[in-house]
């Protein structure tokens, strides 16, 4: 996961957040594509993306909590979690934190694999969404995630991930991580106004998402966040620990 | 292979895409969540999931810890589902940490325990019996009867872990002093009781607040504040904000990488208990090159730095660098190895930017002479000018409810001594020594209590020598009835002979008073989000219905009646709408209260220091109250003088300081005066020296080739031991591998991931490896919060007794992915020995030795 300045093209990005659902997911499309057209609120759509400071970042998980707490996420999987990178040699030792989420993703690998279409990406909001009632827990998308975000809810024996919160985000409350992140370190916002706190964070800093190299076109950009990997310590550092805080101890 | 559901779930697909020309069976919430046109809310409000409709939102307070935030639970069809921030706290400014959002766990915990309990088998056998509240209490009241009718009402000790706010009022200083015991017990030695002893010898009332919204530099001593602080979130969002937005440099001093020495501009390690070397040198070398800032100069006014209270500055400075001469950069780093350049730097450093918080917490303090690491960082902060000012270390503001006293009449409380440590062991146990309490019982000459009853609080797992707390607690003939009040099956609980089920605070009621980063006092309450779970009762209830079976009531016969009645009797509270008012917002503070600073400049008005019964004692130039001290006469006040009556504190009125009277730095539990006091009479009378110095630990004296020194710390999502039977906090943090240093691993053999034991004078455990550089060379770290071996499945893998526990169905229950690594308690290792300055358990002073067991 190396870092990358990676600035979005707004125009270029609206564009093909359109695109995306009528080419990614075939028949299925024209239901998710179908949809948002009524729904969207004043005709205006929105390209909703998460900043994510990590300077801002201690650590403290309670994103992690809160995202659990919200959803029940059954214990050994997670919507969301803090990852931390400890290196260096003593005493020059740093750690630093580095929340993970689902990338809501321009170029979602996720969606083209769904046989269902239980999984697109919503036109109105960019926000890529499972209908638990339409997927049949194939495994698919959580197989084609390069971010390993996916997993099979053993509760609802369907899909799961993050969802941006739609059920509040539509009803005008921010994500619950976002409400819940003591720091600031998680900016939620509409990156179609150039006037959002989103907008002008990554019009303004230097940004990162993760695995750039993917074609996946990240709506997750990281200011400030080490990408160190536990393989970079041949390269780079005597010494890198990474701890995932998670089940799956080793990061994808 | 397809079931049956997933059948349907196909043809519900045909149907949404089209094929079967109708949509109906997909997820119609999902797809027709519009899109918000307004901006989006922060907090305040919440939605399920499922159904996307709105919960009721009751406002209340966390417990997770004692920074106790306002929070806002949210209900759905009578369940508990969320725990969100308060948006309208200034305290919290709408934040909240992982513990606070786990609440939920405590609730629902399949272990949490919903029935009286008395034992039938031998004590920790875990045999029991389900018996009536109405049995349970009748019990309790008759012995409790039996002793005070025979004259000995001391016999009954109440020892209490975490007790704050109404609650505390209502049990200690209505109950218990209405029954008429005074043998109660806390556990600030097991916290950080030195920290607050130093301060109550230096500026008085304890408790520091550190104003990191206004300062320009933060220096720290093994504070982990953001991971752990008695006020965490609301000083650590404050911090997070100060150094990212207004690029602040932070220093931290720590034996470790903690997340804030991580988080900081410079982690420099330092060996255990040497940080008083550091603070020490620092303060040389601002003396000694004259780079006292004019505010530091200014505010030596109201420092007392020699024998004589009326010396004048350069008197002053003269004194400190006499006092600081021995204590050179040089000599500091042959104790702490931190090099003296570096120390020479950060102390110029300090000097040149003001205001500066300098902060520290119990990095410096668990130790031998813990108190002298507080003591010398006050004098740090004094002679830098960053005392009660706007960016400095501050006098901590809270709100001052107003509450009902219970009967007028109460009886002159009997005492057992068996809280303050054996004779002669600590010179101050303003705090209690509670690491001692057991070994005193024991020991036996201060009396054994007949009943003891233990509130929030876990004896043997909290305490150090883990195996001594055990056989103390099981054995009748040290302690010969035992009643534990608590919502869960924990260790201590385990071994009671009864046990009371308590409702979690997320079931019960509060009024709360943690003090506010921002210096404007908050008030808030706690109130039930949910009801008490199956039997479980509110503790305030408990006592009203015990004091009414001893025919001695109260006054008032709930918690939510105490609570609603200090709402009234509560001026601001009152004005603001009373109890109604804070039912509905949780939350309230004045607008117009502005921060409070410079506290100790207020003069006193002359109708005050000339009343009646204040008299002047001439020695110390101040004005005390001889009738609220324990003098029979003023002639005897006046001859003993203040230094030497008995609760000459109490009756404190001002300091004299030139020509004026001022509040001065009140004095609280020891008879100071109103000077700020780098200088402590007190101290030298214990025989120890006046001014903060350094005392090297004993054991740390003569270390052996294999020796290395124990270090605990605690996590960010753990309390110490109390959180972790929340499933979302334990699938964070459920193991805790020692920290070595990879020199120190290397010298014995041991990789990371190798299984290793660690050994003491008081025992052994086995645990894994984390070889890091993240600690200093010569030290094993080891956190808090694990090897449970009780607290329920999530916590240990050990089940409460299946009839007494609320055995609700939990999924998760069979998804514990952790059971093969708990952890180890660094307990079993330490023993019970305290500060002998302020009583302070020596958390981080043990030797051990470490060797491998296994290759991992």
């Amino acid at each position: 996961m190396k870092d990358s300045n990676s600035k979005p093209d707004i125009s270029r990005r609206a564009f093909l957040g359109g695109g995306a659902a009528v080419t990614g997911a075939g028949a299925a499309a024209a239901l998710g594509g179908g949809v948002a057209n009524s729904a969207v609120e004043g005709g205006a759509k929105k390209h909703y993306v998460m900043v994510i400071d990590a300077r801002r970042c201690y650590g403290v998980q309670a994103c992690t909590v809160a995202c659990k707490a919200e959803y029940k996420v059954p214990l050994g999987e997670n919507r969301s979690w803090v990852e931390e990178i400890e290196k260096g040699n003593y005493p020059n030792v740093t750690r630093s934190f580095l929340p993970r989420l689902c990338n809501h993703c321009d170029e979602p690998p996720c969606v083209p694999v769904c046989p269902t279409g239980a999984t697109f990406k919503r036109d109105e909001d960019g926000i890529v969404v499972i209908d638990k009632d339409v997927c049949i827990g194939c495994k698919s998308c959580i197989q084609a995630c390069p971010y390993d975000q996916r997993f099979l809810n053993e509760d609802t024996h369907t899909a799961d991930k993050c969802d941006f919160c739609i059920h509040r985000v539509s009803q005008g409350l921010q994500p619950a991580c976002v409400e819940a992140c003591p720091s600031r370190a998680r900016i939620f916002g509409d990156l179609n106004d150039p006037d959002s706190e989103v907008s002008r964070l990554i019009a303004t800093n230097k940004v990162s998402v993760l695995r750039p190299g993917y074609g996946t076109e990240p709506n997750v950009y990281y200011i400030g966040a080490d990408h160190t990997g536990e393989n970079d310590h041949y390269a780079e550092f005597s010494y890198v620990d990474v701890k995932t805080n998670r089940r799956f101890a080793e990061r994808r | 292979m397809t079931n049956r559901r997933d059948f349907l779930k196909l043809g519900a697909i045909a149907a949404s895409a089209g094929l079967l020309g109708s949509r109906a069976r997909a997820d119609a919430r999902l797809q027709s969540a519009g899109v918000h046109a307004g901006p989006l809310l922060h907090g305040g409000k919440d939605f399920s999931p499922i159904t996307y409709e709105e919960r009721k939102a009751v406002p209340s307070a966390c417990y997770q810890c004692v920074t106790r935030c306002p929070m806002v639970g949210y209900v759905e069809n009578g369940r508990l589902e969320k725990i969100s921030p308060q948006m309208n706290s200034i305290r919290t400014e709408g934040t909240l940490c992982a513990k606070a959002q786990a609440g939920v766990n405590h609730v629902y915990d399949p272990d949490r325990i919903l029935y009286p309990m008395r034992r039938v088998g031998k004590r920790g056998e875990g045999k029991w019996k389900r018996v009536r509240w109405d049995e349970a209490l009748d019990e309790i009241a008759e012995r409790l009867k039996k002793l005070r009718d025979a004259g000995t009402p001391e016999k009954f000790m109440f020892h209490y872990g975490r007790m704050k706010s109404s609650t505390s009022k209502m049990v200690k200083s209505v109950f218990l002093a209405t029954y008429g015991t005074g043998t109660i017990g806390d556990h600030t030695s097991i916290c950080e009781g030195s920290k607050w002893v130093a301060q109550e010898l230096s500026w008085g009332g304890h408790y520091d607040n550190w104003d990191f919204d206004n300062t320009q530099f933060i220096l720290n001593f093994g504070s982990n504040v953001f991971e752990a602080h008695t006020n965490h979130t609301p000083v650590a969002h404050r911090l997070a904000r100060a150094l990212v937005e207004r690029n602040l440099r932070m220093i931290t001093f720590d034996v470790r990488l903690s997340n804030t020495a991580a988080k900081s501009s410079e982690w420099i390690p330092v060996k255990p208990g040497t940080d008083i070397a550091v603070i020490l040198a620092m303060c040389n070398v601002i003396v000694n090159e004259d780079l006292m800032p004019v505010e530091g100069r200014e505010f030596l006014r109201f420092c007392r730095v020699t024998r004589d209270v009326g010396a004048t500055t350069e008197e002053k400075i003269a004194a400190l660098k006499a006092h600081l001469a021995e204590y050179t950069p040089e000599w500091a780093e042959g104790i702490s190895g931190v090099p003296a350049e570096k120390i020479v730097a950060i102390a110029r450093e300090l000097a040149s930017k003001h205001p500066a918080a300098i902060i520290s917490y119990r990095g410096p303090i668990t130790h031998a002479f813990g108190v002298e690491a507080e003591r010398a960082l006050q004098m740090l902060a004094a002679i830098t000018g960053n005392i009660d000012n706007p960016g400095g270390r501050l006098k901590a503001v809270g709100p001052k409810w107003k509450y009902p006293k219970g009967p007028k009449d109460k009886p002159k409380s009997g005492v057992l001594e068996v809280t303050k440590g054996f004779e002669g062991q600590v010179a101050f146990p303003n705090h209690h020594v509670s690491n001692q309490i057991f070994d005193v019982i024991r020991e036996g000459s201060f009396g054994r209590p007949e009943v003891y009853m233990w509130y929030k609080y876990q004896p043997v797992y909290s305490n150090g020598d883990c195996k001594a707390n055990e056989e103390i607690l099981k054995d009748e003939s040290i302690l010969p009835f035992t009643v534990a009040v608590t919502p869960f099956y924990d260790e201590s609980a385990a071994l009671a002979d009864l046990i009371l089920p308590e409702a979690t605070y997320l079931e019960r009621w509060d009024w709360e008073d943690m003090v506010s980063p921002n210096q404007v006092p908050e008030y808030y309450i706690r109130q039930p989000i949910v009801p008490p779970m199956g039997e479980t009762r509110d503790f305030g209830d408990v006592v009203c219905d015990l004091a009414e079976r001893m025919g001695m009531p109260l006054g008032f016969k709930t918690k939510e009646e105490f609570v609603r009645l200090s709402c009234e009797m509560t001026p601001e509270v009152k004005a603001a709408g009373g109890f109604e008012y804070m039912k509905t917002h949780g939350v309230y503070h004045n607008p117009q209260t502005k921060p409070v600073y410079y506290s100790y400049l207020r003069e006193i008005p002359e109708s005050d220091y000339k009343a009646e019964d204040v008299i002047y004692d001439v020695r110390e130039q101040l004005y005390w109250n001889w009738k609220k001290s324990k003098a029979r006469s003023r002639e005897e006040a006046l001859e003993k003088g203040y230094m030497h009556t008995k609760n000459a504190y109490k009756g404190y009125v001002g300091q004299r300081i030139g020509d004026k009277v001022y509040r001065g730095f009140v004095p609280d539990k020891v008879n100071k005066t109103g000077y700020m006091e780098i200088y402590s009479e007190l101290m030298e009378e214990k025989g120890f020296k006046p001014m903060p110095s350094y005392y090297p630990i004993p054991e740390h004296q003569e270390l052996g080739k294999d020796d290395l020194i124990l270090t605990t710390f605690k996590v960010n999502v753990q309390s110490h031991s109390r959180t972790q039977n929340c499933k979302w906090l334990t699938e964070i943090y459920h193991a805790n591998p020692a920290w070595i240093n990879p020199e120190t691993a290397a010298a014995r053999g041991i990789a990371n991931g190798d299984l290793i034991k660690v050994k003491s004078e008081k025992g052994e455990i086995t645990t894994k490896a984390r070889v890091t550089p993240a600690v200093v060379p010569g030290v094993v770290a080891i956190s808090n919060h694990c090897g449970h071996w009780k607290y329920g499945r999530y916590a240990s893998g050990s089940a409460a007794p299946e009839e007494f526990r609320l055995n609700e169905k939990d999924p998760d229950l069979d998804r514990i992915w952790w059971s093969d690594d708990r952890g180890a308690h660094p307990n079993w290792l330490i023993p019970n020995k305290p500060d002998p300055i302020g009583g302070e358990q020596r958390w981080n002073d043990t030797v051990v030795k470490v060797e491998k067991v296994a290759a991992a």
